[in-house]
């Protein structure tokens, strides 16, 4: 079953698409772009869990702790050291994920909910560390329950383009894995760990790649979220819900796959901007039926019913 | 020096010695056995030769050189590999990408030639006709028979067979030893079986050892250990001994 991604057609698609993205923001401005940065922002976060727990299989519910800890150093560099804004982007991802590897050696040796509950427990602790250790050791660093105000940033156009090619990476990064020996050992620790280290896997150094890859980019997308809303607190950056949203996003999409969170992540980003603008009060309440619904009927994802009724139709 | 030695190898689980003070030797080219009724240590033996709990007590040596206490993944690529007695594919991969797991990671190969080389082993075991079906589809028998492709795939020196002919009708074991033969004659492969098909393992080995509740009570040829009061009494209880 050779997969003919780099075909003919699919390269002149790309390229087509790729040219509309790029001048877009010619003809859209205010609201409408602000939207599509907020969707490559969101399938660039849901790319990002999709590499650790849908790939490799490890259900991480602390992935907001690397989001926040990219917004945090971002906000640090340009208030206190006066840093331009590209270069702390590349700090935040790359301090992100140096976190990544001393947290990941440890919690990535658990298994299942453990596995989960270590994560969740990391970042939760690092929203603390951010809110209290002002108060605690009589510094003015963080800025505790005041958060940092920072510089004010260009236009939507700006985000637009940083945000997407963020997500351009990340999906170039997932492309990469789906088609190489190193996503081959990843999806091999998914299927069976044990036996993937009997026939020469070395699993801990391939999960904890797979890990830092995913806070390298989660730290640059909190970065670029933090100029962008120019005002952070930890409570905002280090949001369980950020990584609740990448769960049903990769979920309501399909694990695992490359198509997975571009599906979810712009289907969930505008449903709930739709519900949001309509039934301001109620939306909520849509929102979870709409997840229940797709959930329940679409185990699989979205993408993953679609392959499934396509391979079915290629049977009959 | 023998090519695969275990010294007073001990393991425990909690108070519980599964595995008590075991010698044995394994030359190179040869086909041991061991049997042993249920829960006398044999899979955690081969789980504390590959890696997957270091032994407590004791040592393995490969080739003289110590190898206990390192990871399953060191384990196999120095050359020792195993086949787990629950059959476990990597059920959403196709057949072939589940050999060229064995080929890419045990022995380093890149995924190009990996894809080769596997198709060569594949054939070998006879599941040609099965290249991209899921591995999840296949058959217990099929999947045993993967299990060793993949096993080979990593070109191992010495490969632990764990009951890889369980479940097995009496036709397909013949095949299967058949198989076995040649990866030990032809290939010049090790083989350290463990197996409860008595007819299997007597048939296949030149040299038995047994194990009865995590000792070592005989060891010879499956002649010899056949006639061992100590393993008839093991096996049978003591009025048959």
């Amino acid at each position: 079953m050779e997969k003919k991604i780099f075909s003919k057609r699919n390269i002149t698609l790309f390229f087509l698409i790729l040219a509309i993205i790029l001048i877009l923001p010619l003809f859209v401005h205010g609201y409408l772009l602000r939207m599509l940065a907020l969707i490559f922002m969101w399938i660039g976060l849901t790319a990002c869990w999709n590499i650790i727990a849908g790939y490799t299989g490890y259900i991480d519910f602390g992935s907001v702790g690397y989001f926040g800890i990219g917004s945090y150093v971002t906000a640090i560099l340009m208030t206190k050291a006066k840093m331009a804004f590209l270069p702390s982007l590349v700090f935040s991802g790359i301090i992100s994920a140096s976190f990544a590897i001393p947290i990941g050696i440890p919690t990535l040796r658990l298994r299942g909910a453990y596995f989960g509950i270590a994560t969740l427990a990391f970042a939760e602790a690092m929203k603390q560390v951010v809110l209290e250790l002002d108060r605690v050791a009589h510094i003015n660093f963080f800025g505790g329950s005041h958060g940092i105000t920072l510089p004010i940033g260009p236009g939507n156009e700006f985000f637009y383009y940083v945000m997407f090619t963020l997500m351009f990476m990340v999906m170039a990064v997932t492309l990469w894995i789906e088609r190489s020996r190193f996503g081959y050992s990843l999806k091999a620790i998914h299927e069976a760990e044990n036996t993937a280290e009997l026939v020469g896997v070395n699993t801990l150094f391939a999960k904890t790649t797979a890990y830092t890859i995913s806070a390298f980019f989660l730290g640059m997308f909190g970065a670029t979220e933090a100029y962008w809303v120019t005002y952070i607190t930890p409570n905002d950056v280090f949001n369980i819900h950020v990584t609740i949203q990448m769960v049903i996003m990769t979920l309501l999409g399909g694990m695992g796959t490359v198509m997975g969170p571009i599906v979810g992540g712009s289907f969930l980003t505008i449903i709930s901007e739709i519900l949001w603008a309509r039934f301001i009060y109620t939306y909520m309440i849509l929102l979870g039926i709409i997840i229940l619904i797709v959930i329940i009927f679409m185990p699989k994802g979205i993408v993953g019913t679609i392959r499934g009724l396509v391979i079915k139709k290629k049977v009959t | 020096m023998a090519f695969l030695e275990a010294k007073k190898v001990s393991k425990f689980f909690g108070a519980l010695a599964a595995v008590s003070e075991i010698d044995f030797t394994l030359e190179k080219g040869e086909i041991l056995g061991m049997i042993g009724p249920n829960g006398s240590g044999k899979t955690t033996l081969f789980n504390v030769i590959v890696g997957v709990y270091p032994p407590d007590r004791g040592k393995i040596l490969f080739s003289g050189k110590d190898i206990s206490g390192k990871k399953p993944h060191k384990i196999c690529h120095l050359g020792i590999t195993k086949t787990s007695q629950i059959v476990q594919p990597f059920t959403s991969m196709t057949v072939l990408e589940n050999v060229m797991i064995g080929g890419m990671f045990g022995k380093g190969l890149t995924l190009s030639k990996a894809k080769e080389k596997a198709k060569e082993f594949i054939d070998f075991v006879g599941l040609s006709k099965y290249l991209d079906e899921p591995s999840g589809k296949i058959t217990v028998a099929s999947r045993r028979r993967l299990e060793l492709a993949r096993a080979l795939a990593t070109e191992p020196e010495i490969i632990l067979l764990d009951e890889n002919m369980a479940g097995l009708t009496p036709w397909e074991i013949d095949e299967v030893l058949e198989l076995l033969r040649k990866v030990n004659k032809d290939m010049g492969i090790t083989l350290f079986v463990v197996e409860h098909v008595m007819r299997a393992v007597m048939g296949i080995s030149e040299r038995i050892i047994v194990l009865n509740y995590g000792e070592k009570i005989a060891e010879g040829s499956p002649e010899e250990v056949a006639k061992d009061p100590a393993v008839i009494e093991a096996y049978l209880g003591e009025k048959y001994a």
